[in-house]
């Protein structure tokens, strides 16, 4: 037993956790939100991303437009949905709550 | 000088190295393996190959107009290899690479003489063809069973068209390595094969 697998399920829930984050402030060009998650070091590689924020737009959460660009092809904004905002208000709540529990035992 | 290779990803003309577009090539269907049974495969891919476009038109800039080696490296560097993106959903892609990296018995029908059963057995178990070749030819030679015995088996296995199934049939794990080299090959025979002609 490794700690990787434990480490990749806590990752894989924080990664949707703070995709929605940055989303909640504006809406996004993919690379702004790889850039911000580069910076917090919480991926390493853009190809990550794409899988998760295909499976939040198909549940719901999220939204898209497309932007015309000067460089190339046109891009997808992404935004949160009203559905979205509620399961993000929800996920706050339990992050909150996780981090009091952990911090408890951790004493 | 080299040869180069028109191409279209998301949407936008390149022009490529030959062996870029072999790296390329084999990066690309490694990405599709990795998301085949995901409900969205095909936007994801989309999304991934439009992002892949406009990097390279930033790496090329005004100047520049062929895509090199080095260029598909440093963008897939960027993009990550499938091996990369396990932390995302660690228990099914790693189920899906453990069961990717199996071992069956296909025909081969690379290498065939009748219907690619001697071939198949001797890729699966990494023989001469010519070993399970004479043994079946002595079998049938000696009664009737060896004859019966191949189309039973003719029948009962499937042929290894795509890559994925060839890497299987050798049992090799299948991963960007060794598709490349499958295409490779693949791209060698149809350039004889177009030669010959």
């Amino acid at each position: 037993m490794n700690s990787e697998n434990a480490k990749a399920q806590m990752r894989k829930g924080i990664l949707e956790y703070c995709i929605l984050l940055i989303l909640s402030r504006n809406s996004c060009y993919a690379s702004d939100i790889i850039k911000e998650l580069r910076e917090v070091k919480l991926i390493v590689v853009e190809g990550t991303l794409y899988p998760l924020l295909t499976r939040q737009k198909n549940s719901g959460l999220l939204s898209y437009r497309w932007e015309e660009s000067q460089q190339g092809p046109p891009r997808k904004y992404y935004e949160l949905t009203e559905a979205g905002r509620e399961y993000l208000k929800d996920l706050d709540q339990s992050w909150n709550e996780l981090i009091e529990s952990v911090n408890l035992i951790r004493k | 000088m080299k040869v180069t290779v028109n191409i279209n990803i998301g949407g936008y003309a390149f022009h490529m190295d030959e062996d870029a577009y072999h790296e390329l090539k084999a990066y690309l269907r490694s990405l599709e393996l990795h998301f085949t049974g995901e409900e969205s495969a095909s936007e994801i891919m989309a999304d991934i190959e439009t992002r892949m476009a406009e990097l390279f038109r930033a790496r090329l800039g005004t100047f520049r107009q062929v895509i090199t080696m080095s260029d598909v490296r440093e963008v897939m560097e960027i993009m990550g290899r499938p091996e990369d993106f396990v932390d995302q959903d660690s228990y099914t892609a790693r189920d899906k690479f453990a069961s990717t990296s199996s071992h069956r018995m296909y025909r081969d029908p690379d290498n065939r003489m009748i219907g690619g059963v001697c071939s198949g057995m001797a890729a699966y178990w990494h023989l001469d063809p010519i070993i399970p070749r004479v043994i079946f030819l002595a079998l049938i030679l000696a009664g009737g069973l060896g004859l019966f015995a191949y189309l039973i088996l003719w029948i009962v296995l499937p042929e290894a068209r795509t890559t994925a199934q060839k890497i299987e049939m050798r049992g090799d794990p299948v991963n960007v390595h060794n598709i490349k080299e499958s295409v490779r090959e693949e791209f060698e025979r149809v350039k004889k094969n177009f030669k010959n002609k």
